[in-house]
């Protein structure tokens, strides 16, 4: 009798590398083909409105750097503040060429694509650089050290005059192989670059939680003593997940920089890494559907509460400072009701759901 | 032909000895046990060969290297696995994870192999996660291969341990009361395992316990130590007769 390798049932292995797959059947690995399928598809059938796919484009970049955060974070367990600075740096670097050689410079508009990988590379630099208090500091200790780089990062902008003291410096629209984006285009064409770049981080990432390189992560999470006796050095490793993280934020930056066309300190201060973090904890610390789970609710519910309080400004003048306050509040409120009720995210939801799915009809 | 060699081992807290002038020549292909009453220093021996605590005099060597300043790390890849008395897993991992875990140092691709899972890194996964099935085969650890390390129980937990020490597939193995808290039959598996490892893997071991009647039945040679000194040595008979220890164990009258 051969393997079945369509359904779960019948599905055997008959070496180590067969059941080390990601996908154990077919079927899943089908599915999530054709939900790519369909991400790639739905914007050539549908009219959508560029306003509509900024939104989804800034949904996206986020999505990117809260994988970084969550590598870090969730699964190597070093509480970073300090995540918007590396998106930042990654943003800054796009910015530095644009003053170095003018906003509409050859390297900037044709050479994009590796002006982003640097921007991850750099990213990655100062992630390390960022990470070295992990060495000696744990846990709170370490949550200053990285807020304390978030400071740096926001001071250091703003009194440098070639960065025009964080005022926005603008970025040129990109070249590709039909020419130049136009306005009309700018968007969508972002939203194809963010889309493959997603889809490589979703499967590098993927992969490397599958190796020695993932495993180390959790092992100085759980334990870094065992981590030690286990032959890794667990100050490395924790610089190496700084590191891992800064790359991400810094990819997401470079993004940021090219869809915004500018590059300004206001997108990249505490505020932000705040709101990065409580992505990850409302996604789910530790996984990595989380992470894309996270950034989507957290924009989507602040898009609600921004217009239901759009709605009752105009309809009572009175209520304008409450609805002012609504939108922090119902953040606040999120992250608390996350971690007392839900501490695992939305992607523990997502895990039962998948369970229920599989098991249907039976219950068990 | 002596192994590891501690010599004069001298471990001080803030004007506390820990240790006093301990030496102890550990021969390999044997069992060695190291005993004593509560707080002798035991676990404080072990902690200063797997490098966890450098020791303020003396020196420690493993044939012709000395772990005398040896981080864990490097200490591991000397081929000194440890088991730790408190339980120091990673609980958040599945008991395999664990495992291969132990076999980081063997898994030599780089990071680029390891984001595309391509060549190396998906060779050097499978044919070490063939060596930790052999492990879990060897500790009988089959039914608990995929489960969460935090949820299995006490003993399993214990055997997890002594299972990730042995994944990192060492010559001295250090097991820091493997067999604490654990019921007779239990105890008896990891007794089982012990001998076996030492008849059929070849490894040598060094045992803390507590359990005197297991010590007493399954070593080659003992050490004891109270109040961070060496109060005698020997083959079982031999400590058991020991003046000195009977004092220590049961007090003078």
């Amino acid at each position: 009798m051969s393997a079945n390798r369509w359904l779960s049932t019948g599905n055997y292995f008959t070496s180590y590398k067969e059941e080390q797959r990601i996908f154990a059947t077919h079927l899943d690995r089908s599915v999530l083909l054709c939900f790519l399928a369909v991400l790639f598809a739905w914007p050539l059938l549908f009219e959508v409105s560029n306003k509509q796919m900024f939104v989804i484009d800034n949904i996206m970049i986020a999505m990117i750097a809260v994988v970084g955060l969550n590598l870090v974070t969730g699964f190597a367990g070093l509480i970073s503040i300090g995540h918007a600075a590396f998106v930042g740096i990654g943003a800054y670097t796009i910015a530095s060429f644009a003053r170095l050689l003018g906003d509409t410079h050859m390297v900037l508009t044709h050479g994009w694509p590796a002006l982003i990988v640097l921007a991850g590379f750099m990213g990655a630099l100062f992630g390390a650089i960022a990470g070295l208090p992990a060495f000696r500091l744990k846990h709170l200790y370490l949550a200053i050290a990285t807020l304390s780089f978030q400071m740096i990062f926001q001071w250091t902008i703003n009194f440098m005059d070639f960065f025009d003291q964080g005022q926005t410096i603008s970025v040129g629209r990109v070249f590709w192989v039909t020419g130049r984006v136009g306005r009309s285009d700018h968007y969508l064409f972002w939203y194809y670059v963010i889309l493959v770049i997603i889809v490589l981080v979703g499967f590098g990432v993927r992969n490397l939680l599958r190796t020695k390189y993932g495993r180390c992560l959790v092992a100085v999470r759980d334990n870094d003593r065992a981590a030690d006796a286990m032959g890794m050095h667990p100050g490395l490793t924790k610089v190496y997940a700084f590191a891992l993280a800064g790359f991400l934020a810094g990819v997401a930056g470079a993004l940021h920089a090219y869809l915004y066309r500018g590059v300004g300190i206001e997108s990249f201060t505490l505020h932000h890494s705040i709101n990065y973090l409580a992505m990850a904890i409302v996604g789910g610390l530790g996984t990595l559907s989380g992470s894309f789970w996270g950034p989507l609710a957290i924009k989507v519910l602040d898009m609600q509460v921004e217009r239901l309080s759009e709605w009752t400004g105009g309809h009572l003048a009175v209520a304008t400072n409450l609805a002012t306050a609504l939108k922090p509040l119902s953040f606040g409120l999120i992250i608390v009701l996350f971690l007392m009720f839900e501490p695992r995210g939305i992607a523990n939801w997502w895990r039962i759901v998948r369970s229920y799915v599989k098991l249907w009809p039976f219950r068990y | 032909m002596t192994y590891l060699t501690v010599s004069d081992v001298t471990l001080t807290f803030g004007g506390l000895n820990a240790l006093t002038d301990v030496n102890m020549d550990i021969e390999p292909g044997i069992i060695t046990s190291i005993i004593g009453p509560n707080g002798a220093g035991k676990t404080s021996i072990l902690n200063c060969i797997s490098g966890f605590y450098h020791p303020s005099k003396g020196e420690i060597r493993y044939g012709r290297r000395s772990l005398t300043k040896a981080s864990p790390h490097q200490v591991s890849n000397y081929g000194i696995a440890r088991a730790f008395q408190n339980l120091e897993l990673f609980s958040g991992l599945s008991v395999l994870d664990n495992l291969m875990l132990a076999r980081h140092q063997n898994l030599n691709y780089s990071i680029l192999h390891a984001v595309f899972y391509f060549g190396k890194a998906a060779r050097l996964e499978a044919e070490n996660r063939a060596y930790v099935e052999k492990v879990i085969d060897f500790m009988e650890l089959e039914p608990y291969r995929k489960m969460m390390v935090g949820n299995l129980s006490y003993g399993v937990q214990k055997r997890v341990e002594v299972a990730r020490a042995l994944t990192l597939a060492p010559r001295l193995l250090l097991l820091d009361e493997p067999m604490a808290g654990m019921n007779i039959e239990e105890k008896e598996d990891i007794v089982r395992f012990i001998l076996d490892l030492k008849k059929e893997w070849n490894i040598t071991v060094v045992l803390v316990e507590h359990d005197l009647g297991v010590v007493m039945d399954i070593s080659d040679q003992i050490y004891v130590l109270d109040f961070g000194m060496l109060i005698g040595k020997g083959t079982p008979d031999e400590v058991a007769s020991n003046p000195k220890v009977i004092d220590a164990y049961i007090g003078e009258e």
